[in-house]
């Protein structure tokens, strides 16, 4: 991994921490997607030499904070993602931009289930958790960010 | 895929989940929640940016005459306000040697802080917002939170730069209040929604009106006695229950403050001595 994609990298991660914080409206609130997800994603299926599980404790951490939720929640979460996403990155590599969406939709889906879970076992009366809106929302974005980042790595390496 | 990663994803599962328990149950892992406040705060400035860019803009390019109007206003507003302060310096005073008199020294008035709203969580299930005024501002857990109008909310997370603010519409939220009228109490909790309160276990038979003003009472030690909280909006005697289904709506305007104040009791901030009998020398 050369210093010019260390640096994309890590500034993609701080665009979606600031998209992570932007206030909604409280319609909108139901449907906020995932914005780290997306870009931990991208990175594990575009880098998955340099990107592993290590990631899910920083960032995990800091989504924790970000979203005041009890400390080491999202490390669980990315960590599941990281690793459905290193066995299955290989198969969505030869998927197209929709099949690729679909697999997303259904592991942030059992994401938030472990979610829900998570809390349900840990904090009494938690709040409930949005399972379907989230997953949707999440997938639906995925063919941009996937074009983003095919793109930006095909420019990173004729360079 | 490396070698051995199941049982590492299990081991990163346990560590998470055993990070989960000792944050819920203790609180030796605060320090590090309020560190990572520090790696988090320039995403969470820098998302609120647009807003004071278009805030200063505003302050900026304001009409000449708009702000000679809005002085002109302000000035009429600050002198019926000076002229209550004055019957209020008095009353105060007559209060505490009322109080004296009674050998009890509470403060009549409280130190305050004034903080802005910055962002609003946006989880639809919770209530919460976040205020742009941290632990290095002297914020504290647990800190009461009014706006102009009444009781907003309590501080529920600090980190160095900003603090999460639970608001009282939140429906895991309960405080002690009791009706100005007549000093009947009752527990006004959250529904979830904005715009109303519910008071529990209250008997089909209390003296509540509709229009009746709720005051904190203070018996929570959490929040300060007197402070405006709701009005009773509605009240209905159930047959067969055995208390009334009182709602309320709350004075404060929880979804349209933007300026809040955040007060430093000496109640919200005491902490028991560590040695209970010592202190009875």
């Amino acid at each position: 991994m050369t210093l010019q994609s260390a640096v994309y990298i890590l500034i993609m991660l701080f665009l979606a921490f600031v998209l992570e914080h932007i206030p909604v409206p409280d319609m909108l609130s139901w449907f906020t997607p995932s914005w780290v997800m997306l870009v931990i994603t991208a990175m594990v299926m575009f880098a998955p030499a340099a990107f592993g599980l290590w990631i899910a404790v920083p960032l995990g951490l800091m989504l924790d904070v970000e979203h005041g939720s009890l400390l080491g929640l999202h490390v669980l979460l990315v960590g599941l993602h990281v690793f459905l996403l290193q066995l299955l990155y290989r198969r969505m590599y030869l998927f197209n931009v929709l099949q690729q969406a679909a697999v997303l939709f259904l592991m942030i889906m059992a994401e938030q289930i472990l979610h829900y879970w998570a809390v349900a076992v840990m904090q009494e009366g938690a709040p409930p958790v949005p399972l379907l809106a989230p997953a949707l929302t999440t997938a639906f974005l995925w063919p941009w960010i996937y074009v983003i980042g095919y793109r930006s790595l095909q420019r990173l390496e004729r360079a | 895929m490396p070698p051995f990663q199941g049982q590492r994803v299990a081991l990163v599962a346990i560590l998470s989940l055993t990070l989960m328990w000792l944050d819920h149950q203790y609180t030796w892992l605060d320090p590090v929640r309020y560190g990572l406040g520090y790696v988090v705060a320039p995403a969470q400035q820098t998302a609120v940016l647009p807003l004071a860019v278009t805030e200063w803009l505003g302050e900026n390019t304001a009409l000449r005459r708009q702000l000679i109007r809005e002085n002109k206003i302000l000035s009429v507003r600050n002198l019926v306000l000076e002229r209550k302060a004055q019957r209020m310096a008095s009353l105060e005073a007559e209060n505490l040697s009322l109080r004296e008199l009674l050998s009890a020294s509470d403060q009549v008035d409280d130190r305050v802080l004034v903080t802005s709203v910055t962002a609003v969580d946006p989880d639809p299930y919770t209530q919460q917002i976040i205020i742009d005024k941290g632990g290095r501002d002297g914020v504290f857990v647990g800190q009461p939170v009014l706006d102009a109008h009444g009781l907003l909310g309590q501080v529920i997370d600090v980190t160095p730069f900003s603090s999460r603010v639970l608001m009282i519409a939140d429906s895991n939220h309960a405080v002690p209040v009791q009706v100005n009228r007549n000093g009947v109490r009752a527990i006004a909790t959250g529904t979830g929604a904005l715009n109303e309160l519910e008071l529990i276990y209250v008997p089909n038979t209390a003296d509540i009106k509709v229009g009746d003003m709720l005051v904190s009472s203070g018996l929570g030690k959490r929040y300060p006695q007197g402070y405006p909280v709701a009005t009773v909006s509605s009240i209905e005697n159930v047959p067969g229950e055995s208390f009334a289904a009182v709602k309320a709506e709350p004075t404060a305007k929880l979804d349209r403050s933007r300026y809040l104040l955040l007060v430093f009791t000496d109640e919200a901030a005491r902490v028991p001595p560590e040695n209970l009998w010592g202190s009875a020398e």
